[in-house]
Protein backbone atom coordinates (compact mmCIF):
# COMPACT_ATOMS: atom_id res chain seq x y z
CA UNK A 1 0.00 0.00 0.00
CA UNK A 2 2.07 2.83 -1.34
CA UNK A 3 2.70 4.98 -4.38
CA UNK A 4 1.08 8.00 -5.92
CA UNK A 5 -2.01 6.22 -7.27
CA UNK A 6 -2.76 4.63 -3.89
CA UNK A 7 -2.71 7.95 -2.01
CA UNK A 8 -4.37 10.01 -4.77
CA UNK A 9 -7.28 7.55 -4.83
CA UNK A 10 -7.66 7.94 -1.06
CA UNK A 11 -7.83 11.74 -1.44
CA UNK A 12 -10.46 11.34 -4.16
CA UNK A 13 -12.55 9.17 -1.85
CA UNK A 14 -12.29 11.96 0.75
CA UNK A 15 -13.67 14.41 -1.80
CA UNK A 16 -10.57 16.09 -3.21
CA UNK A 17 -9.26 15.78 -6.75
CA UNK A 18 -5.48 15.70 -6.76
CA UNK A 19 -3.57 18.51 -8.43
CA UNK A 20 0.05 19.61 -8.26
CA UNK A 21 0.62 22.73 -6.18
CA UNK A 22 3.38 25.28 -6.05
CA UNK A 23 3.92 26.27 -2.49
CA UNK A 24 4.32 29.95 -1.69
CA UNK A 25 6.79 31.07 0.91
CA UNK A 26 5.25 33.04 3.78
CA UNK A 27 6.49 35.21 6.62
CA UNK A 28 4.95 36.05 9.99
CA UNK A 29 5.63 39.38 11.66
CA UNK A 30 6.79 39.07 15.27
CA UNK A 31 4.73 41.94 16.66
CA UNK A 32 6.51 41.78 20.05
CA UNK A 33 9.75 42.93 18.35
CA UNK A 34 8.53 45.55 15.89
CA UNK A 35 6.57 47.98 18.02
CA UNK A 36 6.19 51.14 16.00
CA UNK A 37 8.25 49.82 13.09
CA UNK A 38 6.52 48.98 9.82
CA UNK A 39 8.58 45.94 8.87
CA UNK A 40 6.22 45.01 6.01
CA UNK A 41 6.53 48.50 4.53
CA UNK A 42 10.28 48.32 4.97
CA UNK A 43 10.50 44.97 3.16
CA UNK A 44 8.36 46.40 0.36
CA UNK A 45 10.77 49.35 0.12
CA UNK A 46 13.56 46.82 -0.30
CA UNK A 47 11.67 45.38 -3.29
CA UNK A 48 10.01 42.39 -1.65
CA UNK A 49 6.51 41.85 -3.06
CA UNK A 50 4.22 40.74 -0.25
CA UNK A 51 0.55 39.77 -0.18
CA UNK A 52 -1.39 39.71 3.05
CA UNK A 53 -2.69 36.24 3.90
CA UNK A 54 -6.40 36.98 4.31
CA UNK A 55 -6.98 34.44 7.07
CA UNK A 56 -3.97 35.42 9.22
CA UNK A 57 -3.41 38.53 11.27
CA UNK A 58 0.37 38.73 10.86
CA UNK A 59 0.99 36.48 7.84
CA UNK A 60 2.19 37.53 4.37
CA UNK A 61 2.94 35.51 1.28
CA UNK A 62 6.22 36.35 -0.44
CA UNK A 63 5.21 36.84 -4.07
CA UNK A 64 8.62 37.94 -5.32
CA UNK A 65 11.96 38.79 -3.81
CA UNK A 66 15.38 39.22 -5.41
CA UNK A 67 17.04 37.94 -2.25
CA UNK A 68 16.32 35.40 0.44
CA UNK A 69 13.86 36.77 3.01
CA UNK A 70 15.55 34.41 5.45
CA UNK A 71 18.79 36.40 5.29
CA UNK A 72 17.83 40.04 5.79
CA UNK A 73 18.89 42.24 8.72
CA UNK A 74 15.21 42.40 9.74
CA UNK A 75 14.98 38.60 9.83
CA UNK A 76 18.21 38.34 11.83
CA UNK A 77 16.86 40.92 14.29
CA UNK A 78 13.77 38.77 14.86
CA UNK A 79 11.28 41.22 13.31
CA UNK A 80 9.70 38.37 11.37
CA UNK A 81 9.91 34.61 10.91
CA UNK A 82 9.68 32.53 7.78
CA UNK A 83 6.68 30.27 8.39
CA UNK A 84 4.36 28.59 5.92
CA UNK A 85 0.83 30.04 5.97
CA UNK A 86 -1.09 26.94 7.13
CA UNK A 87 1.52 26.34 9.83
CA UNK A 88 0.63 29.75 11.24
CA UNK A 89 -2.97 28.69 11.95
CA UNK A 90 -2.74 26.33 14.99
CA UNK A 91 -1.30 28.81 17.53
CA UNK A 92 -4.01 31.36 16.64
CA UNK A 93 -6.82 29.00 17.67
CA UNK A 94 -6.28 29.39 21.42
CA UNK A 95 -8.32 31.92 23.33
CA UNK A 96 -6.68 34.25 25.82
CA UNK A 97 -3.04 33.17 25.98
CA UNK A 98 -1.83 36.03 28.18
CA UNK A 99 -0.18 34.86 31.43
CA UNK A 100 -1.07 31.25 30.74
CA UNK A 101 1.11 28.19 31.22
CA UNK A 102 1.40 26.60 27.80
CA UNK A 103 2.87 23.28 26.67
CA UNK A 104 4.39 23.09 23.20
CA UNK A 105 4.81 19.35 23.19
CA UNK A 106 6.71 18.79 19.94
CA UNK A 107 8.30 22.20 19.68
CA UNK A 108 11.37 22.02 17.43
CA UNK A 109 12.38 23.72 15.21
CA UNK A 110 10.44 26.42 17.05
CA UNK A 111 8.38 28.43 14.54
CA UNK A 112 5.17 27.88 16.49
CA UNK A 113 6.90 28.35 19.86
CA UNK A 114 8.00 31.83 18.79
CA UNK A 115 4.49 32.51 17.48
CA UNK A 116 2.99 31.46 20.84
CA UNK A 117 5.43 33.76 22.67
CA UNK A 118 4.38 36.57 20.33
CA UNK A 119 0.67 35.92 20.95
CA UNK A 120 1.40 35.83 24.70
CA UNK A 121 3.46 39.01 24.43
CA UNK A 122 6.19 37.16 26.34
CA UNK A 123 3.95 36.77 29.41
CA UNK A 124 3.22 33.49 31.24
CA UNK A 125 5.34 30.43 30.54
CA UNK A 126 5.82 28.17 27.54
CA UNK A 127 7.24 24.73 28.27
CA UNK A 128 8.78 23.52 25.01
CA UNK A 129 9.64 19.84 24.58
CA UNK A 130 11.43 17.89 21.91
CA UNK A 131 13.72 14.89 21.71
CA UNK A 132 16.02 15.53 18.78
CA UNK A 133 19.23 17.27 19.85
CA UNK A 134 19.90 19.02 16.52
CA UNK A 135 16.31 20.19 16.20
CA UNK A 136 16.50 21.49 19.75
CA UNK A 137 19.55 23.55 18.76
CA UNK A 138 17.47 25.05 15.95
CA UNK A 139 14.67 25.79 18.44
CA UNK A 140 17.03 27.55 20.82
CA UNK A 141 18.52 29.61 17.98
CA UNK A 142 15.00 30.74 17.04
CA UNK A 143 14.25 31.71 20.64
CA UNK A 144 17.46 33.73 20.80
CA UNK A 145 16.96 35.41 17.42
CA UNK A 146 13.35 36.33 18.17
CA UNK A 147 14.13 37.49 21.74
CA UNK A 148 11.65 35.12 23.37
CA UNK A 149 11.76 35.52 27.15
CA UNK A 150 9.01 33.27 28.51
CA UNK A 151 10.07 29.79 27.41
CA UNK A 152 11.80 26.88 29.10
CA UNK A 153 13.11 24.06 26.91
CA UNK A 154 13.46 20.45 27.99
CA UNK A 155 14.81 17.50 26.05
CA UNK A 156 11.86 15.27 26.78
CA UNK A 157 9.60 13.00 24.76
CA UNK A 158 6.06 14.42 24.58
CA UNK A 159 4.85 10.98 25.68
CA UNK A 160 6.51 11.64 29.03
CA UNK A 161 5.19 15.17 29.59
CA UNK A 162 3.56 14.18 32.90
CA UNK A 163 7.07 13.66 34.35
CA UNK A 164 7.25 17.45 34.66
CA UNK A 165 4.51 17.39 37.29
CA UNK A 166 2.71 20.35 35.73
CA UNK A 167 -0.81 20.98 34.51
CA UNK A 168 -1.26 23.26 31.52
CA UNK A 169 -3.83 25.89 30.53
CA UNK A 170 -3.05 25.44 26.86
CA UNK A 171 -1.39 22.61 24.94
CA UNK A 172 -0.16 22.74 21.37
CA UNK A 173 0.28 19.33 19.79
CA UNK A 174 1.98 19.90 16.46
CA UNK A 175 2.71 16.21 16.32
CA UNK A 176 5.29 14.38 14.19
CA UNK A 177 3.49 13.23 11.04
CA UNK A 178 3.90 11.80 7.56
CA UNK A 179 3.86 15.24 5.94
CA UNK A 180 2.36 15.82 2.52
CA UNK A 181 3.35 16.00 -1.14
CA UNK A 182 3.12 19.81 -1.29
CA UNK A 183 6.25 20.24 0.82
CA UNK A 184 8.18 17.23 -0.43
CA UNK A 185 8.45 16.50 -4.14
CA UNK A 186 9.46 12.88 -3.42
CA UNK A 187 6.67 12.33 -0.93
CA UNK A 188 4.78 9.69 -2.96
CA UNK A 189 7.97 7.76 -3.61
CA UNK A 190 9.14 7.92 -0.02
CA UNK A 191 6.00 7.27 1.98
CA UNK A 192 4.08 4.04 2.54
CA UNK A 193 0.89 3.33 4.42
CA UNK A 194 3.02 1.65 7.08
CA UNK A 195 4.60 5.08 7.86
CA UNK A 196 1.11 6.51 8.26
CA UNK A 197 0.11 3.73 10.67
CA UNK A 198 3.32 4.14 12.68
CA UNK A 199 2.84 7.90 12.98
CA UNK A 200 -0.85 7.52 13.88
CA UNK A 201 0.11 5.23 16.76
CA UNK A 202 2.72 7.69 18.05
CA UNK A 203 0.22 10.56 17.74
CA UNK A 204 -2.35 8.67 19.82
CA UNK A 205 0.24 8.14 22.56
CA UNK A 206 1.04 11.87 22.55
CA UNK A 207 -2.67 12.76 22.64
CA UNK A 208 -3.21 10.44 25.61
CA UNK A 209 -0.31 11.97 27.54
CA UNK A 210 -1.45 15.50 26.74
CA UNK A 211 -4.96 14.75 27.99
CA UNK A 212 -3.38 13.80 31.34
CA UNK A 213 -1.60 17.13 31.77
CA UNK A 214 -4.36 19.42 30.48
CA UNK A 215 -6.17 21.44 33.15
CA UNK A 216 -9.89 20.79 33.46
CA UNK A 217 -10.71 24.13 31.84
CA UNK A 218 -7.76 23.99 29.45
CA UNK A 219 -7.59 24.03 25.66
CA UNK A 220 -5.62 21.74 23.37
CA UNK A 221 -4.88 22.26 19.69
CA UNK A 222 -3.91 19.23 17.62
CA UNK A 223 -2.26 19.79 14.24
CA UNK A 224 -0.53 17.78 11.54
CA UNK A 225 0.70 18.55 8.05
CA UNK A 226 -0.52 15.13 6.95
CA UNK A 227 -3.47 14.50 4.62
CA UNK A 228 -3.99 10.97 5.86
CA UNK A 229 -7.20 10.53 7.92
CA UNK A 230 -5.52 7.93 10.16
CA UNK A 231 -3.34 10.77 11.52
CA UNK A 232 -6.21 13.24 11.65
CA UNK A 233 -9.95 12.52 11.83
CA UNK A 234 -9.51 8.92 13.04
CA UNK A 235 -7.18 10.02 15.84
CA UNK A 236 -9.60 12.73 16.94
CA UNK A 237 -12.49 10.26 16.80
CA UNK A 238 -10.44 7.97 19.05
CA UNK A 239 -9.55 10.84 21.43
CA UNK A 240 -13.20 11.88 21.73
CA UNK A 241 -14.30 8.31 22.43
CA UNK A 242 -11.51 7.25 24.80
CA UNK A 243 -9.76 10.25 26.39
CA UNK A 244 -12.71 12.25 27.69
CA UNK A 245 -12.04 15.07 25.23
CA UNK A 246 -14.48 16.94 23.03
CA UNK A 247 -13.93 19.02 19.93
CA UNK A 248 -14.55 22.75 19.92
CA UNK A 249 -15.87 24.86 17.04
CA UNK A 250 -13.09 26.80 15.34
CA UNK A 251 -13.25 29.63 12.89
CA UNK A 252 -10.31 29.33 10.52
CA UNK A 253 -9.31 28.65 6.94
CA UNK A 254 -10.05 25.11 5.77
CA UNK A 255 -12.78 22.62 5.07
CA UNK A 256 -15.07 20.92 7.55
CA UNK A 257 -13.58 17.50 8.29
CA UNK A 258 -15.43 14.43 7.00
CA UNK A 259 -17.28 12.27 9.54
CA UNK A 260 -17.32 9.23 7.31
CA UNK A 261 -13.91 7.98 6.25
CA UNK A 262 -13.49 5.01 3.90
CA UNK A 263 -16.80 3.54 5.06
CA UNK A 264 -16.18 4.14 8.76
CA UNK A 265 -18.65 6.39 10.59
CA UNK A 266 -16.94 8.79 13.03
CA UNK A 267 -18.26 10.80 15.94
CA UNK A 268 -20.35 13.65 14.55
CA UNK A 269 -18.27 16.23 16.44
CA UNK A 270 -15.21 15.44 14.27
CA UNK A 271 -16.75 17.75 11.66
CA UNK A 272 -15.54 20.66 13.82
CA UNK A 273 -11.96 19.88 12.78
CA UNK A 274 -10.52 21.64 9.75
CA UNK A 275 -8.90 19.82 6.86
CA UNK A 276 -6.77 22.01 4.61
CA UNK A 277 -6.19 20.58 1.16
CA UNK A 278 -3.04 21.81 -0.66
CA UNK A 279 -3.57 24.85 -2.87
CA UNK A 280 -3.17 28.23 -1.32
CA UNK A 281 -1.15 26.54 1.41
CA UNK A 282 0.39 23.16 2.08
CA UNK A 283 -1.84 20.34 3.31
CA UNK A 284 -2.82 20.62 6.95
CA UNK A 285 -5.22 19.50 9.63
CA UNK A 286 -6.20 21.34 12.82
CA UNK A 287 -8.53 20.63 15.67
CA UNK A 288 -9.27 22.22 19.02
CA UNK A 289 -10.14 20.05 22.00
CA UNK A 290 -11.10 20.48 25.61
CA UNK A 291 -12.01 18.15 28.46
CA UNK A 292 -15.60 16.97 28.50
CA UNK A 293 -17.44 18.27 31.57
CA UNK B 1 26.30 37.02 43.05
CA UNK B 2 28.98 35.37 40.86
CA UNK B 3 26.68 34.63 37.89
CA UNK B 4 25.54 38.21 37.69
CA UNK B 5 29.12 39.50 37.96
CA UNK B 6 30.20 37.58 34.85
CA UNK B 7 27.46 39.15 32.74
CA UNK B 8 27.73 42.63 34.20
CA UNK B 9 31.52 42.43 33.82
CA UNK B 10 30.99 42.03 30.10
CA UNK B 11 28.55 44.96 29.99
CA UNK B 12 31.12 47.19 31.70
CA UNK B 13 33.35 46.79 28.64
CA UNK B 14 30.83 49.04 26.88
CA UNK B 15 30.50 51.49 29.72
CA UNK B 16 27.27 49.98 31.09
CA UNK B 17 26.94 49.60 34.86
CA UNK B 18 24.50 47.47 36.89
CA UNK B 19 21.76 46.94 34.33
CA UNK B 20 20.52 43.50 35.43
CA UNK B 21 18.33 44.79 38.22
CA UNK B 22 15.23 42.91 37.01
CA UNK B 23 15.19 39.10 37.21
CA UNK B 24 17.63 36.42 38.26
CA UNK B 25 20.81 35.41 36.47
CA UNK B 26 21.08 31.62 36.50
CA UNK B 27 23.98 29.51 35.27
CA UNK B 28 23.12 26.25 33.52
CA UNK B 29 26.26 24.35 32.48
CA UNK B 30 28.43 26.98 30.84
CA UNK B 31 25.42 29.09 29.81
CA UNK B 32 23.82 32.06 31.54
CA UNK B 33 20.13 32.95 31.49
CA UNK B 34 17.98 35.75 32.86
CA UNK B 35 14.81 34.38 34.45
CA UNK B 36 11.76 36.02 35.95
CA UNK B 37 10.37 34.73 39.24
CA UNK B 38 7.89 32.42 37.52
CA UNK B 39 10.54 30.72 35.39
CA UNK B 40 12.99 30.58 38.26
CA UNK B 41 10.66 28.62 40.51
CA UNK B 42 9.49 26.39 37.67
CA UNK B 43 13.02 25.43 36.57
CA UNK B 44 14.25 24.97 40.15
CA UNK B 45 11.78 22.18 40.81
CA UNK B 46 11.95 20.44 37.46
CA UNK B 47 15.18 18.76 36.43
CA UNK B 48 17.62 19.55 33.73
CA UNK B 49 16.43 22.17 31.30
CA UNK B 50 18.34 23.32 28.24
CA UNK B 51 17.19 26.90 27.80
CA UNK B 52 15.04 29.28 29.83
CA UNK B 53 14.01 32.92 29.79
CA UNK B 54 16.50 35.22 28.11
CA UNK B 55 19.76 33.64 27.00
CA UNK B 56 22.66 35.88 28.04
CA UNK B 57 25.73 34.04 26.81
CA UNK B 58 28.23 31.33 27.64
CA UNK B 59 31.72 30.92 29.00
CA UNK B 60 33.96 28.98 26.71
CA UNK B 61 37.36 27.39 27.16
CA UNK B 62 39.81 29.79 28.73
CA UNK B 63 37.05 31.49 30.67
CA UNK B 64 36.11 33.88 27.87
CA UNK B 65 32.49 35.10 27.99
CA UNK B 66 30.62 34.99 24.67
CA UNK B 67 27.50 37.16 24.79
CA UNK B 68 24.15 36.30 23.26
CA UNK B 69 22.36 38.74 20.96
CA UNK B 70 19.57 39.44 23.47
CA UNK B 71 22.31 40.52 25.91
CA UNK B 72 23.92 42.75 23.29
CA UNK B 73 20.53 44.34 22.58
CA UNK B 74 20.01 44.95 26.31
CA UNK B 75 23.46 46.54 26.58
CA UNK B 76 22.83 48.53 23.39
CA UNK B 77 20.12 50.56 25.12
CA UNK B 78 22.69 52.04 27.50
CA UNK B 79 26.09 51.50 25.90
CA UNK B 80 28.44 54.45 25.78
CA UNK B 81 30.82 52.87 23.27
CA UNK B 82 29.19 52.67 19.87
CA UNK B 83 29.83 53.33 16.22
CA UNK B 84 27.27 53.90 13.48
CA UNK B 85 28.20 52.55 10.05
CA UNK B 86 26.92 53.15 6.52
CA UNK B 87 24.82 50.60 4.61
CA UNK B 88 27.73 48.98 2.80
CA UNK B 89 29.82 48.60 5.94
CA UNK B 90 26.73 47.29 7.80
CA UNK B 91 26.17 44.59 5.20
CA UNK B 92 29.85 43.59 5.18
CA UNK B 93 29.83 43.52 8.99
CA UNK B 94 26.93 41.06 9.20
CA UNK B 95 28.77 38.94 6.64
CA UNK B 96 31.53 38.61 9.23
CA UNK B 97 33.85 41.34 7.95
CA UNK B 98 35.66 44.02 9.96
CA UNK B 99 34.74 47.73 9.87
CA UNK B 100 36.96 50.16 8.00
CA UNK B 101 37.24 53.82 8.90
CA UNK B 102 35.58 54.97 5.67
CA UNK B 103 32.40 53.04 6.58
CA UNK B 104 31.97 54.79 9.96
CA UNK B 105 29.38 57.58 10.10
CA UNK B 106 29.58 58.35 13.84
CA UNK B 107 31.64 57.42 16.89
CA UNK B 108 30.40 57.69 20.49
CA UNK B 109 32.35 56.85 23.66
CA UNK B 110 35.78 55.29 23.53
CA UNK B 111 38.05 55.71 20.53
CA UNK B 112 40.92 53.88 22.16
CA UNK B 113 42.61 50.85 20.64
CA UNK B 114 41.67 47.64 22.46
CA UNK B 115 38.32 48.92 23.78
CA UNK B 116 35.08 47.20 22.84
CA UNK B 117 32.37 48.98 20.88
CA UNK B 118 28.91 48.11 19.62
CA UNK B 119 28.22 48.42 15.90
CA UNK B 120 24.93 50.00 14.77
CA UNK B 121 23.44 50.58 11.35
CA UNK B 122 22.01 53.99 10.50
CA UNK B 123 18.52 52.85 11.54
CA UNK B 124 19.73 52.46 15.14
CA UNK B 125 19.82 48.65 15.05
CA UNK B 126 22.62 46.89 16.87
CA UNK B 127 24.38 44.49 14.50
CA UNK B 128 27.04 43.15 16.85
CA UNK B 129 30.25 44.26 18.47
CA UNK B 130 33.95 44.45 17.91
CA UNK B 131 37.24 45.63 19.31
CA UNK B 132 38.78 48.92 18.24
CA UNK B 133 41.81 47.99 16.15
CA UNK B 134 43.59 51.38 16.09
CA UNK B 135 43.08 54.63 17.94
CA UNK B 136 40.16 56.10 16.02
CA UNK B 137 41.18 59.73 16.65
CA UNK B 138 44.32 59.36 14.63
CA UNK B 139 43.06 56.90 12.06
CA UNK B 140 42.35 58.32 8.61
CA UNK B 141 41.65 55.09 6.77
CA UNK B 142 42.10 51.32 7.07
CA UNK B 143 40.88 48.78 9.61
CA UNK B 144 39.03 50.48 12.47
CA UNK B 145 36.99 47.85 14.36
CA UNK B 146 37.64 44.15 14.32
CA UNK B 147 34.44 42.07 14.15
CA UNK B 148 33.97 39.86 17.22
CA UNK B 149 30.30 38.95 16.80
CA UNK B 150 27.58 39.93 14.34
CA UNK B 151 23.94 38.94 13.79
CA UNK B 152 24.90 37.04 10.62
CA UNK B 153 26.00 34.38 13.10
CA UNK B 154 22.41 33.07 13.09
CA UNK B 155 22.70 32.26 9.39
CA UNK B 156 26.08 30.63 9.87
CA UNK B 157 24.59 28.46 12.64
CA UNK B 158 21.62 27.54 10.42
CA UNK B 159 23.95 26.57 7.58
CA UNK B 160 26.11 24.51 9.89
CA UNK B 161 23.05 22.73 11.29
CA UNK B 162 21.85 21.85 7.75
CA UNK B 163 25.29 20.47 6.87
CA UNK B 164 25.34 18.35 10.03
CA UNK B 165 21.85 16.93 9.34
Amino acid sequence: MFGRDFFVERYRRLGWEFREVTLRQAIRVNSMNVRGFDVVGHLRDLGVELEKVPFLQNGYWVIRSDFSVGATVEYLLGYYSVQEAAAQIPATLFTDLKDKIVLDACAAPGGKTVQLADLMNNTGVIVALDVNKRRLEALMNQLERCRVRNTVVYRLDARQASKLGLKFDRILLDVPCSGNFATDKDWFRRRTFRDVERNAKLQKQILAEAAKVLKDDGEMVYATCSLEPEENELNIDWAVKTLGLETVEIDCYGWEAPTEVFGKRLDESVRRCRRIWPGKTQGFFVCKLKKRR
Amino acid sequence: MVEKDVVEGFARLFGVERFLYKGFVVKNGNRYFLLNQKLKSLTKKRGSWLYAGTYLGKVERGGVFHPSFPLLFMIAEKAKNRIVVNDKAAWLFICGRDVFKKGILKIEGSRKKGDYTLVFNRHGECLGYGVIAKNLDKLENGLAVKNLLDIGDFLRRERQAIQEI
